[in-house]
């Protein structure tokens, strides 16, 4: 009711709310044609053919144990320098959604997630690999993940129009707001249970992120007259260090794995039969793409909320953690939907929604295009153009996944001992390409064996990222404030849009809280209890 | 309180991560303020990264006194740095070894062709004679690592150099 006089504007709203974009028919069709010429322009051109290749590349990097999506899409940054704009992001697109599908694979036949966003898949398709239904697993985190990257790919055209539009009413004070709310919703999500640590990570990025010269005075921060960090450290070795060399001391810690054996049988029966469980992959795709727009915390929590989400409404619980193909479904469509969740926020706000999408932003302003709350008045071809890029590249995905589900067994075979020492120089090579600095290399190992010992002593990895992507937009905007205040805080907390986002910081922070979750859990076990009397 | 209920590893990390933030916050108020220049204080350069050290060093303090209360963390958030065996040493000391020659070493200080033949065949072959399920001969892993070091550089040197116009040192 609301909604349609809103639509026929018999309902007063201020002029500054934002406008849906859905409810206005003719930006509804400006916007479909745009994205029906990109997939024409995609589809009917050589382009097609990039498609199949950079996707299948992406396919490989996230089977890899070792090679993760962020570390896939950060080497081939480096690989698409001398590419045309578009081809180059069709390119980065396609290896990111191609890395997040493949580390599935790894997930059901090694019990080992290929990207840390498979861990949840593992749990499900590791059991039905042992039973000797491992075709059938595959099938399943096959088409889970383009029913994911699709339902994800409709909330990117439908949101992103829309929170650009919203975001031209931000300022510098929500913008350091937005920074602050990224670092700790992502510290308390990625950090399992102990948000603490996620916070101790995500400020330690932020810190990380000072070093250098800062905007306003050009003033060398934390560099020691050391020329080098006078301009401070450079995302892409940093996120190869955390990510890449980080692995590869991860993999060459633990045990070997070896592949489960057995015949692969009824891929196409189950693939077909996915698409039947409707209510999960809605459910799990809505899902992954809202984890996907939340800052720096991605494809992981989309996989895991939305397998327990799953899990939850399951008539058949029992099955799940002894070979569940629905909750397998779950978790593969929720972290393939994370993906272009994660580019919402990337292309509206210019802040990653998830690691690969943070090198995906870095490498869209080496190739000269500016993501932010102006791109649908400034860029909306090339918006509609990465709505159409993931359309390709998920049903790339899916004929890939489908078709060549035998020979990308092989990848599996290889031993780790031969695979580390080639994935280590690719990741020096990527660290070094960028601006042709051997201290990036430097920085590259560092970051590598910082992010060791942090994931070893049991902090995640993510939120430091995030803090480092964050630090220069949270610097400027709270310097740009007080200025612009002469050092009043209080237009942080009574601007309505900085209001809201400042308490939804400050319940993150009381909810983490050990004596409230506590309290809340004892409740909820309570109401629950009287709920079955 | 005994030794036995502490934490180690979040005392140990509360200690590092507590003392990150104190020297930030030093290195912070130490920045210059620009006032001879007219400059506003509330752009200073060291405000943000002086609150951020100050919120670290709070937090590494908190980290630090629940190590000390010795509280049992979740299963999932559970560090596995102290849960070491010899051949996962071995291995993790032979890679930080190896990584550190590679990147001060040889990356950068002779051709790249080179440099990587050769870190890959010392890797490739290290590795698997540290490992104690290996099942191939000596002589056949030293030909394996030969022709994966020559092939692997050879081929990280055409794709880079000659495909995508990445200049390598060397």
């Amino acid at each position: 009711m609301t909604l349609r006089l809103y639509a026929t504007g018999r309902f007063p709203l201020p002029a500054s709310w934002p406008r849906c974009p859905l409810l206005s028919t003719s930006m509804a069709m400006d916007g479909l044609t745009h994205f029906l010429s990109a997939i024409a322009e995609i589809g009917f051109s050589a382009q097609i053919i990039v498609v199949f290749w950079a996707t299948l590349l992406g396919i490989t990097v996230g089977m890899i144990p070792g090679l993760t999506a962020t570390l896939g899409v950060a080497l081939v940054t480096t690989l698409t320098f001398a590419m045309e704009q578009n081809t180059a992001i069709l390119v980065l697109i396609c290896v990111y959604i191609g890395a997040i599908y493949g580390g599935g694979r790894t997930a059901i036949l090694l019990n080992i997630p290929g990207t840390p966003a498979n861990a949840a898949s593992a749990l499900e398709g590791f059991p039905l690999a042992r039973k000797g239904r491992a075709g059938e697993a595959m099938a399943v985190a096959t088409t889970g993940s383009f029913l994911g990257s699709v339902v994800g790919m409709v909330g990117l055209a439908l949101v992103a129009p829309w929170l650009a539009e919203f975001a031209l009413d931000f300022t510098s004070f929500e913008f350091f707001w937005l920074a602050v709310f990224g670092i700790v919703l992502c510290g308390q999500l990625t950090a399992m249970d102990d948000a603490l640590k996620g916070w101790i990570a995500g400020f330690f990025g932020l810190l990380v992120a000072m070093v250098g010269q800062e905007s306003i005075h050009a003033y060398a921060r934390f560099s020691y007259g050391i020329r080098d960090l006078e301009g401070g450290f450079g995302l892409l070795p940093v996120l190869v260090g955390a990510f890449g060399c980080t692995e590869v001391f991860i993999v060459m810690r633990q045990e070997a794995t070896r592949a489960v054996a057995g015949k692969v049988t009824g891929v196409f029966r189950s693939a077909l039969s996915s698409f039947g469980h409707a209510r999960t992959w809605l459910r799990s795709g809505f899902i992954g793409t809202f984890m996907g727009v939340v800052p720096g915390v991605g494809e992981d929590m989309g996989a895991w909320v939305s397998y327990a989400a799953a899990k939850r409404a399951s008539k058949r619980k029992e099955e799940y953690g002894q070979g569940s193909t629905e909750g397998l479904l779950a978790a593969e469509t929720g972290n393939n939907a994370a993906v272009p969740g994660a580019l919402i926020p990337v292309l509206t706000l210019a802040i990653p929604g998830s690691a690969p999408a943070a090198v995906l932003l870095a490498a869209m302003i080496i190739h000269g295009l500016r993501p932010g709350p102006l791109i649908m008045i400034t860029q909306a071809d090339f918006f509609y153009s990465v709505v159409a890029m993931v359309f390709w590249a998920s049903c790339a995905m899916l004929l890939l996944g489908l078709l060549l589900t035998r020979p990308l067994l092989l990848i599996l075979r290889v031993r780790r001992e031969w695979l580390m020492g080639i994935i280590f120089v690719l990741c020096t090579v990527g660290a070094f390409a960028i601006a042709g600095r051997i201290f990036d290399v430097w920085v590259m190992i560092g970051f590598g064996l910082i992010g060791f010992m942090m994931r070893e002593a049991g902090f995640p990895v993510a939120p430091m990222i995030l803090g480092v992507v964050l630090g220069p937009i949270l610097d400027n905007n709270l310097r740009r404030s007080l200025a612009l205040t002469q050092g009043d805080p209080l237009p942080f907390v009574t601007r309505p849009i900085s209001a809201v986002i400042a308490s939804l910081v400050f319940l993150i922070i009381i909810f983490s809280l050990p004596p409230v979750r506590r309290r809340v859990a004892a409740f909820r076990a309570r109401f629950a209890r009287g709920g079955a009397q | 309180m005994s030794m036995r209920t502490i934490n180690r590893t979040d005392f140990i990390s509360g200690i590092v991560v507590a003392v990150m933030g104190a020297a930030g916050l030093v290195g912070s108020l130490r920045m210059p303020r620009f006032e001879a220049r007219g400059a506003d204080p509330f752009t200073v350069p060291g405000l943000t990264p002086g609150l951020l050290s100050a919120v670290l060093c709070v937090l590494g303090v908190v980290l630090l006194l629940r190590g000390m209360s010795g509280r049992v963390l979740a299963e999932g958030a559970r560090p596995s740095i102290t849960e070491w065996t010899r051949a996962s040493a071995a291995r993790t000391i032979f890679t930080i070894v190896m990584v550190l020659l590679y990147g001060t070493l040889l990356f950068g200080h002779m051709p790249f062709i080179l440099a990587t033949a050769l870190f890959i065949f010392v890797f490739t072959v290290g590795a698997e004679l540290i490992d104690t399920e290996r099942s191939l001969p000596i002589w056949k892993l030293v030909i394996g690592g030969l022709v994966l070091a020559g092939v692997a550089a050879f081929a990280i040197d055409f794709v880079f150099t000659d495909l995508f116009l990445v200049r390598l040192p060397g």
